[in-house]
């Protein structure tokens, strides 16, 4: 029998899945995979990647499988925050998680194993470094045989990587809809000529491409022998060629919307530090388990939380701002701050089989506290949004909201006014708390001094 | 067909593709060959006293992210 906590994102692997039981998150290996599981096990493999924080620990528990039949044993992976996907990050997330892919398959060769699958999805970010949380991902290595992750490998991180790089770096917004990556038709046909002459790009996804092309309809005659296969050797040269070429790309978060944001912002240095304190104070004093900061640029407020220890997600819109924000967190080696890229006019849907595979953002709510800086007039008038309407869409997201409003007489609203009718009667200091009561109540009201916008700290009711 | 016999385990639960299976031995083939050269000559540099390169690895297990 289908036990009803398993969870439906986790199917296509038969050597086991994950599933809910009382809130906590286990993992059920099937008998089939019990010697592969030794094996990494007793290898010296597992901490070899735990010492490098490549794979997510775990632990034996005695509890019920979920499906008893096929059991061999019930692991529990270590929490992670939030669970994020490869739309969501910028082009160094996804980087940093391609090249530890490839260093857990080098590293697992040495042990005798092999990753049997490289999907971006078996990655998250785990207290700030590209993890694998897939436990299962191992296979038994063999002299001889190719790596079967190879086409995965390639439609996952490669092809997205090039695409960021080589023609624009929103193209990683294709991932959204290619679940299973970016077909290397697809990507080969995308970027430009000067592609075709970099060594990597031009084996491993224009030629990839073709000999895909060519062989399409082709048997390929399998067997376990050592007959006819590939070297280790040759397989180390893959997979070396693959890291770098992924270690060539490159993209740099310059000449966009929001890069310099925090030096044109209608704050004094004097207001900047006073919204710090307010917020710090609100912090303080709710002591949430987790933030999520919606609209958070490079990360400025954001930190206020994560420094707390407290773990915290910064959504901004831009790449290059998430981009930056990911850059710090490695060279200060943050551990509780998750840069994502994310619209909030649009946000992350939920995606794959039965659109259960991958969770929309609102599905993966409530944070325990929101942060709404400066990002109300981009919503209510940049993109239309009734102030009820976006009222409900903060009530949903968390369970306290600090929010700024900006009012219209302010000088970045009047830039979003200049070049159309103000038809937003509504969008007034009083306009705003009418809605916003409707769905919250309100904690604390701050003036922020030396400009004319209010600080909130709300309560969802 | 040239590659008759490539060794899969049969528990592979992904379709890898017969193209990019066949297309990865075969280039697989050159780079491996690259890979031989490469450690030809380091050792021909440690012969003439030339520290070996740090890898990846070691940079990683260094605090590398």
């Amino acid at each position: 029998m289908v036990g009803t906590n398993r969870i439906q994102g986790s199917f296509r692997d038969p050597s086991g899945f994950l599933f809910y039981r009382d809130e906590i998150l286990y993992r059920q290996i099937n008998k089939k995979y019990s010697d592969e599981y030794n094996m990494l096990m007793s290898s010296g493999l597992y901490e070899n990647l735990l010492k490098s924080r490549l794979l997510i620990p775990h632990e034996d528990v005695n509890v019920q499988p979920e499906e008893s039949k096929d059991a061999f044993k019930v692991i529990r992976p270590q929490k992670v925050e939030f669970i994020s996907y490869p739309y969501e990050w910028s082009f160094s997330q996804l980087k940093d998680a391609a090249l530890g892919t490839l260093s857990i398959q080098k590293r697992a060769m040495k042990y005798g194993m092999s990753l049997k699958d490289a999907s971006a999805y078996n990655i998250q970010f785990h207290e700030g470094k590209a993890t694998l949380i897939d436990t299962l991902s191992f296979e038994k290595y063999t002299e001889g045989m190719p790596w079967v992750a190879y086409k995965q490998f390639c439609q996952h991180f490669l092809a997205p990587l090039a695409l960021m790089a080589e023609v624009d770096v929103r193209l990683s917004q294709l991932l959204r809809i290619h679940i299973d990556g970016i077909s290397l038709d697809l990507a080969s046909g995308l970027l430009p000529f000067s592609t075709r002459l970099n060594f990597g790009l031009l084996t491993h996804i224009h030629l990839h491409s073709k000999a895909q092309q060519q062989y399409a309809d082709k048997q390929v005659e399998t067997s376990t022998t050592k007959k006819g296969g590939m070297s280790r050797q040759a397989l180390q040269g893959l997979i070396e060629s693959l890291e770098s070429t992924v270690k060539a790309l490159d993209w740099k978060p310059v000449g966009t919307e929001w890069g310099d944001y925090y030096n044109f912002t209608n704050y004094s240095d004097s207001s900047f530090d006073q919204k710090k304190e307010i917020i710090s104070k609100w912090v303080e004093k709710v002591n949430p388990h987790s933030v999520w900061d919606m609209g958070a640029n490079t990360g400025f407020f954001t930190r206020i939380a994560s420094e707390r220890g407290i773990p915290s997600v910064a959504f901004d819109i831009d790449p290059a701002a998430v981009e930056k924000n990911y850059r710090q967190v490695k060279s200060a080696k943050e551990k509780n701050i998750l840069p994502l890229v994310q619209d909030l006019t649009n946000p992350s849907p939920s995606l794959g089989w039965n659109n259960h595979e991958r969770d929309s953002l609102s599905e993966r709510a409530p944070a325990d506290m929101v942060f709404a800086l400066a990002i109300i007039h981009h919503l209510a008038i940049s993109n239309n949004v009734p102030l009820i309407e976006v009222a409900e869409f903060f009530h949903g997201l968390g369970k306290w909201l600090v929010i700024e409003f900006v009012p219209k007489s302010d000088s970045q609203v009047q830039k979003l006014l200049a070049s159309r009718v103000d038809i937003f009667n509504e969008y007034t200091l009083e306009g705003f708390e009418y809605y916003f009561k409707q769905k919250f109540e309100i904690h604390e009201k701050i003036s922020i001094k030396g400009s004319e916008r209010y600080l909130y700290l709300m309560k969802r009711s | 067909m040239y590659f008759s016999h490539i060794p899969l385990a049969p528990e592979f639960y992904l379709d890898p593709g017969s193209g990019s299976i066949l297309f990865q031995m075969l280039v697989a083939a050159f780079l491996g060959a690259g890979i031989l050269i490469r450690s030809q000559w380091s050792r021909i540099k440690r012969w003439f006293g030339t520290k070996p390169e740090t890898t990846d690895e070691d940079n990683e297990e260094n605090g590398g992210n």
